[in-house]
């Protein structure tokens, strides 16, 4: 991997890219539902050290203007306000839980307007 | 254990005795027959949330939206001087949907199939080759539906003369709910989920926090504590067909380690736009809304009925402004993400409450003093078919 898919500092979230900085709350949900266990917990051990510092990285900046990396990073965050649920919460219960979350669409989110100004 | 605040006190068991206290018949939960009263008696003469403000904010904005329970679909426009219309959308000739789309901005509405084409505020303006008819273009104009805005909510009557207006229907509610961050929300987060279920099934999950710990034993952890186990509301009101309750805030809530970051971001925000952090109420809405009024979770949820044993749910979350920096962003996707988990919870219960119902193996079910919520709605529906069986009998039809 090249070493600039995040912003410095955040290069333990490297690994994680892929599968998980993902565009539209929609689809963060769904990818919280398809995962395993393992990839969850993860994702959850490496991002929750980086959640306080990364965010204060991205407010100094506007929305509209993050480079590519910062974007990842921003949407690694919100795939952790989906993930949380499952390993901090739902633990072992997150199959039952996903049940009923199959059923849900998220129509429309605040994440995926384009912030004014 | 320093200053604790003051002990829960829960609702005295007799306190709402008034509104009944026998066992409930279970026919009306789920039969064909009782859905089928409920659309006249109730829904084609009840005001009915269907939108907000923030979604039609411009001049030639437009909204069509279905109302399954009245076979209805409803044309919300604004006009150029930001009047609110509404109207059935349907073209005046012959009848055909005229408006697909389910927003848009236009000032002009043209049907497919002839071209008669009307104006946002629903006249008819132009139609081809109209001098073949028979009838004075004044009198083509689309069928007007009745429509107010409270709270930042738009509401619709179906009723051709509303026995009420708007302000007059919500009584206290209407002020009190002006006071919600809703009032002036800019931008919406929302999700939708259909059940396998009645309505009021749909509803009085919502309306009773009796199974929280059994339903939501993690994700509703911190709902109840020592002093108060089920996590049971402080108050319950009445407000004609309308109910409310106080959320009671656990002073033993201990938030895990993410909830902790991401509740306290959520919490700043709420103070910095000033949202009042002392508001704890529930507003049942009748028939079929309720708004959850805390600063710090902050939703709607409309109860659509789609068949006796259908329904779709449409949660709602109001943010005031746009997202303005990545912390704000953040906290909105994980107000939503709660608020999500909890309904995916309740999901599989709803039904299975349906499927055990529609098997006619009860006569009634019962409410204790705590689900006084879900008895309160079935009275006021009950007497609105009761009341519609008997205008239909004084005027010879079947009863
Ligand atoms: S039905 Fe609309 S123009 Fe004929
Ligand atoms: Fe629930």
């Amino acid at each position: 991997m090249s070493g600039n898919l995040l912003p410095a500092g955040f290069q333990a979230l490297e690994p994680f890219v892929e599968g998980w900085a993902i565009e539209g709350s929609e689809n963060r949900l769904r990818r919280r539902l398809q995962s395993t266990p393992e990839e969850r917990e993860a994702f959850f051990e490496a991002a929750m050290p980086l959640v306080q510092p990364a965010l204060a990285q991205l407010d100094k900046k506007r929305l509209t203007e993050f480079d590519a990396a910062e974007q990842r990073l921003m949407n690694l965050m919100l795939s952790m306000a989906h993930v949380a649920h499952a390993v901090e919460v739902q633990r072992e219960d997150e199959p039952f839980h996903a049940e009923g979350a199959r059923h849900i669409t998220i129509t429309r989110s605040s994440a995926d307007s384009n912030p004014g100004l | 254990m320093t200053a604790e605040p003051q002990r829960f006190q829960p609702v005295p068991r007799e306190a709402h005795a008034d509104l009944g206290t026998g066992p409930i018949p279970a026919q009306p939960y789920y039969t064909r027959e009782y859905f089928e009263l409920e659309r006249e008696a109730i829904f084609k003469r009840s005001w009915l949330q269907i939108g907000h403000v923030c979604e039609i904010p411009e001049p030639g904005d437009f909204l069509v939206r279905p109302v399954e329970v009245a076979d209805a679909s409803i044309l919300i426009t604004r006009d150029a001087e930001g009047e609110l219309h509404a109207f059935h959308n349907v073209c005046t000739h012959r009848g055909t949907q005229l408006v697909d789309a389910s927003c848009g901005k236009r000032s002009r509405f043209s049907c497919p199939y002839h071209m008669w084409t009307f104006s946002n505020r629903g006249d008819l303006v132009s139609a081809p080759d109209f001098e073949n008819f028979y009838v004075d273009q004044a009198s083509c104009a689309l069928p007007r539906v009745a429509v107010d805005v409270c709270a930042g909510q738009i509401f619709i009557n179906l009723d051709k003369s509303p026995r009420q207006g708007l302000r007059e229907f919500l009584g206290p509610l209407a002020e009190q709910m002006e006071r919600l961050p809703m009032a002036r929300a800019t931008a919406i987060s929302e999700y939708v989920y259909e059940v396998d279920a009645n309505w009021k099934l749909t509803y009085d999950n919502f309306q009773e926090n009796y199974h929280l710990r059994f339903i939501h034993p993690r994700s509703g952890e911190m709902a109840g504590g020592p002093q108060n186990p089920f996590g049971y509301p402080e108050r319950y009101a009445f407000h004609g067909p309308h109910r409310t309750q106080t959320i009671w805030s656990n002073p033993d809530a201990r938030p895990l380690p993410f909830q902790l970051l991401a509740f306290t971001k959520v919490a700043q925000f709420a103070m910095q736009d000033q949202l009042d952090m002392q508001i704890r109420d529930y507003f049942g809405v009748f028939p079929n809304l309720f708004v959850l009024g805390t600063a710090t979770t902050h939703f709607s949820q409309s109860i659509m009925p789609i068949a006796e044993n259908r329904t779709r749910s449409v949660i709602r979350l109001y943010w005031i402004g746009e997202d303005d920096c990545a912390s704000r962003r953040f906290a909105r996707e994980f107000n939503m993400t709660t608020a999500l988990d909890i309904h995916s919870e309740d999901r599989a219960v709803i039904e299975a409450g349906h499927r055990g119902l529609a098997s006619g193996a009860l006569s009634h079910i019962h409410f204790q003093s705590q689900e006084v919520l879900c008895r309160h709605l079935f009275n006021e529906v009950d007497r609105r078919v009761q009341d519609y069986r008997a205008e239909l009998a004084a005027a010879g039809g079947v009863q």
